[in-house]
């Protein structure tokens, strides 16, 4: 009888496991389904790695003062975060807590003094900045509305100098600076929309040096068929192809320059320039920079548009897409490592994303129509995949592999991790191991060069099968030829 | 039986000597049609053998997606497709080979790309990157070959010049182009007749 209890409870048990449903993987703190795409371009579930933690909004700021729009988001130091208000003309500072330090809008001297520009006799005001970049010295506001650049001291935020257009600029492009970055020897790159020339370099003192980084577009083989054909007056007429404009750019702790574009017709949309503005911005991933990848028969399919980039100490990238809203996370060799966010009104979605920067390992995204700056923070998941990227770049691969080992636990899904977990093993001869890993993450170099290591010692290991095969083969062949010239001797003979 | 290995045999001599093989394939009757039957039968599953079994170094195909029947189906059809094309364009402009002859010509011409996909697939599994090139050469030989093979073939049956079968081969690739067009166009039609017949029967039903 007791028995039969037994039998019936334990069956009672099991067919209720019919019932539980299957439940998509998530991350801890958070519902997002995230998604990542494999080596033949499919979106396949991915755990998040970043979660909205904090929002910084009217209520973060000082007493009468509010949050109107932001334009640009930048951390210094991970000591301070600068947040520009190209509405109400400000830029915002806070600390890493979150909490209003201080806000710049009227431009003092070092005596603490308004200053007053002497051609107009008006108080210097910012007017509609759309971007700032600090150094350890000063802040650099792209104060767009007045066609220029403004130096401040950053302890006393005193006013250093004025960067109007420079005289000896040339081009067409308009000095509307929009987005600033400044290098470690002082160069400053400024991006001006829609300008198709590149990126502005000026010297350190504010001269003119050169434009910066070449962007080529896609020349579209119909068009240029009929261009081809047309005769002068025609080509007047034709829409002319322009150079695709760069929307904004980082400068990273090497002092290269990263820049994205929001003009599909570019080839590339992240560029890495070096001093020379030629992009060497490794593509080792899967697919290239491109955000979302377009999925069979899609017909609704729009490519994603950037408009701005933040990198990290150890070569992390982010870009912010404005198509989808999504933020899109790479390392330093082009590997996709996480996206989310998305378009909406709900907690962890943007209405119309501005800008992106890092905070340590923490993302801040400022959000122009919700008039906040988002902070994500990083899940488990993410902690993981940013500590492995790190020990990678830096070199520590063992440590690195134990780390992308942890990822894959929690996500077999994350298929670049498996590359670098057969890296690892490939490094210390371990040939067939790292060969299943390479094959796991689809990577035929590495796998080619694991298995001419595993292929030599199959060789080695039965080297008299092979050396006997050999031997037999040529023998084979003489004697073969000995008996032939015997039988035409004897031929000769007759 | 004995017929059948002594057209095999006289395959190995067609491959090596087309135009007097052919010849005698088309006109003598060394040709066999159970070898054409198994030749595509063999090809079709060569294809299905290579897009599992190719080593993973040369493998592109998305292995998780495949599906053996479509495989085999897709690597024949371009040949039907070739050969009823090829047939109904020679038939107007007095081609004198008939229906079975074009396809006698294209198992014929396959055997020896059967044999080099056959040492392609065994190799890439053996191969490094590097040496994937060696077999990637193999594999052209074979195509060549056949290439040449159902050219010379085509001259011979049909009874044409080598400028005359050349314009023949460029109309059957128009001639493919247009039946696969009137095909898809038919199954468009069929498709959409077909739906206001169950759209006409549900809406009747309803009612």
């Amino acid at each position: 009888m007791k028995k039969r209890i037994i039998t019936f409870v334990l069956a009672l048990a099991f067919s209720l496991i019919l019932f539980v449903q299957a439940v998509p993987v998530m991350a801890e703190h958070t519902k997002d389904a995230s998604y990542i795409y494999d080596f033949w371009g499919n979106a396949n579930q991915s755990l998040s790695a970043f979660q909205l933690a904090t929002v910084i909004d009217g209520n973060s700021m000082g007493d009468g003062l509010d949050l109107s729009s932001v334009k640009d988001v930048f951390v210094y130091n991970n000591e301070e975060i600068y947040i520009v208000d190209s509405v109400a003309g400000r830029v915002n500072i806070f600390d890493t807590e979150f909490n209003f330090l201080s806000s710049i809008r009227i431009i003092r001297n070092e005596e603490g003094k308004i200053v007053v520009s002497e051609e107009t006799n008006k108080q210097m005001l910012l007017s509609s900045p759309e971007g700032v970049y600090v150094t350890d010295e000063c802040i650099y506001i792209a104060d767009t509305g007045n066609d220029r650049v403004l130096v401040l001291e950053r302890d006393t935020h005193a006013l250093v100098r004025e960067i109007t257009k420079p005289a000896t600029m040339v081009g067409d492009s308009l000095f509307k600076p929009s987005k600033i970055a400044v290098d470690h020897s002082g160069r400053i790159f400024i991006v001006v929309q829609n300008s198709t020339e590149g990126i502005i370099e000026l010297n350190s003192d504010g001269s003119f040096s050169r434009y910066y980084g070449v962007n080529s577009p896609t020349v579209n083989l119909l068009d240029y068929f009929w261009r081809s054909i047309a005769s002068d007056e025609q080509k007047e007429t034709m829409a002319k192809v322009y150079a695709p404009a760069f929307s904004n750019l980082h400068v990273d702790h090497e002092g290269f320059v990263y820049a994205v574009t929001l003009d599909t017709a570019s080839k590339e949309m992240v560029f890495r320039f070096n001093s020379n503005g030629e992009n060497v911005l490794r593509k080792f991933g899967y697919s290239e920079q491109l955000g979302d990848l377009p999925a069979p028969m899609d017909d609704s399919f729009a490519m994603s548009t950037f408009t701005d980039v933040a990198v990290n100490d150890f070569g992390v990238y982010a870009i912010l897409d404005t198509v989808k809203n999504r933020v899109f996370v790479y390392n330093f060799d082009g590997n996709l490592l996480s996206i989310f966010g998305g378009a909406g009104s709900t907690k962890g979605t943007f209405s119309n994303p501005t800008s992106i920067a890092w905070m340590g390992n923490d993302l801040i995204i400022g959000d122009e129509n919700l008039s906040s700056a988002f902070v994500f923070k990083t899940t488990d998941f993410g902690d993981l995949i940013l500590a492995a990227e790190e020990k990678y770049y830096t070199g520590d691969f063992e440590a690195a592999a134990m780390l992308y080992q942890d990822a894959v636990d929690m996500n077999a899904n994350y298929d670049h991790a498996y590359v670098s977990i057969g890296k690892n093993l490939l490094m210390q001869d371990d040939y067939e191991q790292s060969m299943y890993y390479f094959r796991l993450g689809n990577d035929k170099t590495y796998y080619s060069t694991a298995f001419m290591g595993y292929r030599n010692l199959i060789i080695q290991k039965y080297f008299i099968v092979f050396a006997v095969v050999v031997l037999a083969f040529i023998w084979w062949v003489i004697s073969g030829e000995i008996k032939y010239n015997k039988q035409q001797r004897k031929l000769e003979e007759l | 039986m004995k017929k059948f290995l002594n057209d095999f045999k006289y395959l190995t001599h067609v491959i090596f000597h087309p135009f007097d093989g052919f010849y005698e394939v088309r006109f003598r009757g060394m040709g066999n049609y159970a070898l054409v039957a198994i030749i595509f039968l063999l090809s079709g599953l060569l294809n299905v053998v290579a897009y599992q079994y190719t080593g993973f170094i040369m493998n592109n195909n998305p292995l998780y997606g495949m599906n053996s029947v479509t495989t085999f189906i897709f690597g024949l059809f371009p040949y039907l497709l070739f050969a009823i094309s090829n047939w109904s364009m020679t038939a107007i402009f007095e081609g004198s080979g008939k229906f079975l002859d074009i396809l006698t010509v294209l198992a014929y011409a396959l055997f020896p790309k059967l044999i080099t996909d056959l040492v392609v697939i065994i190799f890439s599994n053996v191969v490094t990157a590097e040496e994937a090139m060696i077999l990637t050469a193999i594999q052209m030989i074979g195509l060549v070959w056949f290439c040449f093979l159902v050219f010379s073939g085509l001259c011979v049956i049909h009874e044409y010049g080598a400028g005359r079968n050349l314009a023949m081969i460029v109309a059957t690739f128009v001639a493919a182009i247009v039946i696969i067009f009137l095909a898809t166009l038919y199954v468009t039609l069929v498709e959409k007749a077909l739906t206001f017949f169950t759209d006409f029967a549900t809406e009747f039903a309803r009612r």
